[in-house]
C-alpha cells in the first residue's frame, strides 16, 4: 500500500514539473450544436498554435486537451473532472450555458481558470467563483438588445416568444420578455418545446392564432433552421429575430431561400476590423472552411489567458485571476477589460441580419 | 385570425403529428405481434432510411440532373431497400439466435444494436443536423390545399394517406392473406407452426424486411416534414411511436395508428391550452390513465386470447 501511496506521489510530482502547460478546450463538438462549438474552440487552436510558435509561454510548450461535452450538462461535469484530474492549469469553455454553468464548480473547486468564450447566461459569473470568466456578454445585455430593436426600430408591439427550456434559451428569452414588456409592448405567447423536437407546427399556429407581429426564439440553430423554414411554409412572415446561438453557418444553410426578414442579436462586426484579418487568413487556412462566429472569441479569450499567465510568470490561478481583473487586454474585438464578477464591462451586443448569404449588420444600430 | 381557425390548424397538425408517429409505431407493433419482443433498434433503421434517400438523391442529381420526382422516387426506393437490408441483418445477426432464450436477452441485445447504429452513423456520415434538400421537398412542403379555412400541405395528405394505405395493407395482409395465416401461426406458437411446413425463419425474416422497409418511408416522409436528419432522430422519434404503440396496444396494426393519432393531438392541444413545455407531461398523463383503465393498451388484446 504505502509502495502504492509513493509511486502515485512521485507521478503527481513528475506531472507538476512535466515541461509543458496543459489548457483544457472544452465544449459541444458533437450532435445539433456541433459546429458552432468545435469552430470556437479552432479560434483557441490558432492562438495557442501562435503562442507555441513564438516559444510557448514561461519558456514551456503549450498542450491542449480537447474534449466534447456533447452539450450535456452531466457529461460537461465529467469533462470538467477529467480536465482538472489531467492537470489542466485553465479551460477555454464551455459553449453551452447548461454546461457552463455546472462545470464551473468542478473547474472552481479544482482551482482551474475558466473562460467561456459563448456563454452568456448571467448565473454563470453571479456564482462569484474566483477563476470564472466570460470573453463574450451576458444575457441580460444581449436580451434588451433585441427588446429594443423589435419595438423601437421594427416598430412592432406584440411579440411571441419560443424557447428551447434550457438555461441559455429560457435565459435569454425571460431577457427579451422583460425588455419588450417594459418598452409598452405585448407578449402574446411565452412557451419552451424540448431540445429533442423538430415539428413546430402546432407552436406557429398558436404564434399565428395570437396575433403577434414579430417573433423571438430563445435557443440554438440546430431547433431556430428548422423553426424558421416551418413558419415560412405555414406562410407567417413576420420578423423572425433570435440570439447568438443562430449565430452560425449552418443557420443560414438551413434556412436557404427563406432568410429574408431574420434579426439576430451578436456582438460587434468583426471583419472590417484590421486586427482580425490574419486571423480570418489563418483560419481559411487551416480549417479549410469560413470561421465560425465565436471563433474569434475562442481566440482572444485564448490569448488574454496566456498573456495574463505570461504576465503573471507563473500558473498559479490566484495570480493570474488577479492580473486578468486589474488591467484592460488587447483583443480583435478590442479592448477588453474584466470587472470584479469576472465578465467584461462592454458587451457590444449589435443586430444582424441574413443578406446574399451571409450575416450582416443592420445598419444605423450600435 | 379567429380563433376557430388556429384550432382546426391545431386539429389538423396533431393528426399530422400523430400520422407520422404512426409510420414508425406501425413497425415496432408488427415485430411485437410476431415474435413478443420489442425491437428497439427500429428507430434506427428509421434513421438510416433518412440519411439513404438524401445521399442517393445527392448521387442522382449528379449522375443525371435534378428531376424532382424521378430522384426523389428512386431515393426512396434506396432507402426501402438500404433499411429493408438493416433490418433483416439486425434479425439475422442480433435476434434469431436468441429468439428461445429468456425475454430479457433480445431486449437487450436490441438496445445494443440502437446504440451501436446510433453512434456508426454518428461516427461515419454525420455528427451534425443536415437539412433535407430542399429543392426536393418544396413542391410537397409549399403547395397546399385550402379547406375549411386552412391550409393543409400536399405533404401532409401525403403522410396522413400513405398511413392510411400502409395500416389498410397491414392488416389485410395479415388477416386475409397465406402468408398472414403463417404471419399469425409464427406468432401463435412457432414450434408447432414449423411442424405444419410453415417456413417459420423466413417468415421473421420477411416481417422485419417489411417493418424496416415501412420505416425508411417514414424515415423520408418525416425528414421532409421537419427538415432536418439526425443521427439521433430515430431515439427521437423512436421514443414517442413506442409509447404511441403501448397506446393504442402493442402488437396490434390498427391500434398503432389510434395510439399515434391519441398522442399527437394531445401534443398539439396541450401547446395551444397550456404551452408546449407541457407536452411530456400530458403525453404521458395520457398514457398513465389508459393503462390504469386498460393494461395491454386501448386495443390491446386480452391475455388470455393467446394462451
Amino acid at each position: 500500500m504505502a509502495v502504492i501511496i509513493a509511486a502515485s506521489v512521485a507521478f503527481v510530482g513528475c506531472q507538476k514539473s512535466s515541461n509543458t502547460i496543459k489548457i483544457g478546450l472544452a465544449a459541444v463538438q458533437s450532435g445539433s450544436d456541433a459546429a458552432i462549438g468545435a469552430t470556437m474552440l479552432n479560434g483557441a487552436q490558432i492562438a495557442i498554435d501562435e503562442w507555441n510558435a513564438k516559444g510557448g509561454v514561461l519558456g514551456k510548450k503549450i498542450e491542449t486537451i480537447s474534449l466534447d461535452d456533447e452539450a450535456k450538462p452531466d457529461k460537461a461535469v465529467n469533462v470538467a473532472q477529467t480536465l482538472v484530474d489531467d492537470g489542466v492549469v485553465a479551460v477555454i469553455g464551455h459553449l453551452n450555458s447548461n454546461c457552463t454553468i455546472p462545470a464551473s464548480r468542478v473547474y472552481s473547486d479544482g482551482k482551474v481558470i475558466q473562460i467561456t468564450p459563448g456563454s452568456t447566461n448571467p448565473q454563470y459569473t453571479e456564482q462569484s467563483f474566483p477563476y470564472a470568466f466570460r470573453i463574450c456578454g451576458r444575457d441580460d445585455q444581449q436580451g434588451p438588445v433585441s427588446g429594443a430593436f423589435l419595438h423601437d426600430v421594427l416598430k412592432l408591439n406584440k411579440i411571441a416568444i419560443l424557447h428551447n427550456k434550457s438555461s441559455y434559451g429560457e435565459g435569454l428569452a425571460t431577457e427579451v420578455k422583460k425588455a419588450f414588456e417594459a418598452k409598452g409592448g405585448t407578449v402574446t405567447m411565452f412557451q419552451g418545446i424540448g431540445q429533442d423536437e423538430s415539428d413546430f407546427r402546432a407552436n406557429i399556429s398558436v404564434i399565428q392564432g395570437s396575433g403577434a407581429e414579430g417573433f423571438f426564439w430563445g435557443g440554438m440553430y440546430g431547433q431556430g433552421g428548422p423553426l424558421l423554414v416551418q413558419m415560412r411554409q405555414a406562410g407567417l412572415n413576420v420578423p423572425f429575430s433570435t440570439g447568438d446561438g443562430c449565430f452560425d453557418h449552418a443557420f443560414i444553410d438551413t434556412v436557404g431561400a427563406n432568410a429574408a426578414n431574420t434579426y439576430l442579436s451578436f456582438g460587434k462586426d468583426y471583419h472590417a476590423i484590421p486586427a482580425a484579418q490574419s486571423f480570418l487568413q489563418k483560419y481559411k487556412e487551416k480549417y479549410q472552411s469560413d470561421e465560425g462566429a465565436y471563433s474569434v472569441y475562442g481566440y482572444d479569450a485564448a490569448n488574454v489567458l496566456l498573456t495574463a499567465i505570461a504576465q503573471a510568470g507563473t500558473t498559479d490561478p490566484d495570480k493570474v485571476s488577479a492580473i486578468m481583473k486589474s488591467q484592460p487586454f488587447d483583443t480583435i474585438l478590442g479592448k477588453i477589460q474584466f470587472d470584479a464578477k469576472g465578465d467584461v464591462t462592454q458587451s457590444g451586443y449589435v443586430i444582424w441580419t441574413i443578406k446574399d448569404g451571409k450575416f450582416q449588420v443592420v445598419p444605423g444600430n450600435s | 385570425m379567429s380563433s376557430g381557425s388556429t384550432l382546426t390548424e391545431i386539429l389538423i397538425n396533431g393528426v399530422s403529428r400523430g400520422a407520422v408517429y404512426a409510420l414508425v409505431a406501425l413497425g415496432y407493433t408488427m415485430v411485437y405481434g410476431v415474435l413478443g419482443m420489442i425491437n428497439f433498434a427500429h428507430g434506427e433503421v428509421f434513421m438510416i432510411g433518412m440519411f439513404a434517400c438524401v445521399y442517393a438523391i445527392g448521387i442522382f442529381s449528379v449522375a443525371w440532373g435534378n428531376h424532382v420526382l424521378l430522384n426523389l422516387g428512386l431515393g426512396l426506393l434506396v432507402a426501402m431497400i438500404f433499411s429493408a437490408g438493416y433490418g433483416y441483418a439486425n434479425e439475422r445477426i442480433a435476434y434469431r439466435r436468441l429468439r428461445k432464450a429468456h425475454a430479457l436477452a433480445p431486449l437487450t441485445s436490441a438496445i445494443g444494436i440502437s446504440t451501436f447504429l446510433q453512434y456508426f452513423i454518428f461516427l461515419t456520415v454525420s455528427k451534425q443536423n443536415v437539412g433535407f434538400p430542399r429543392y426536393y421537398s418544396d413542391m410537397l412542403t409549399s403547395n397546399h390545399i385550402h379547406l375549411g379555412g386552412v391550409d393543409i400541405t400536399y405533404l401532409q395528405i401525403a403522410i396522413l394517406g400513405l398511413t392510411i394505405v400502409i395500416m389498410t395493407g397491414l392488416f389485410y395482409l395479415i388477416h386475409f392473406t397465406r402468408f398472414g395465416i403463417a404471419l399469425r401461426a409464427t406468432a401463435q406458437d412457432q414450434l408447432m407452426a414449423s411442424l405444419v411446413g410453415i417456413p417459420v425463419d423466413r417468415i421473421i425474416a420477411f416481417t422485419f424486411i417489411l417493418g424496416s422497409a415501412l420505416a425508411a418511408i417514414a424515415g423520408v416522409m418525416v425528414s421532409m416534414y421537419d427538415n432536418v436528419l439526425v443521427f439521433d432522430a430515430g431515439y427521437r422519434v423512436g421514443l414517442k411511436a413506442f409509447t404511441a404503440a403501448i397506446l393504442g396496444g402493442i402488437g396490434n396494426i390498427p391500434g398503432a395508428v389510434l395510439g399515434a393519432m391519441i398522442l399527437g393531438l394531445t401534443e398539439a392541444l396541450t401547446t395551444l391550452g397550456f404551452g408546449s413545455e407541457w407536452n411530456d407531461v400530458s403525453t404521458f398523463a395520457v398514457l398513465m390513465l389508459v393503462l390504469l383503465l386498460r393494461p395491454r393498451g386501448l386495443l390491446g388484446e386480452r391475455v388470455a386470447d393467446k394462451v
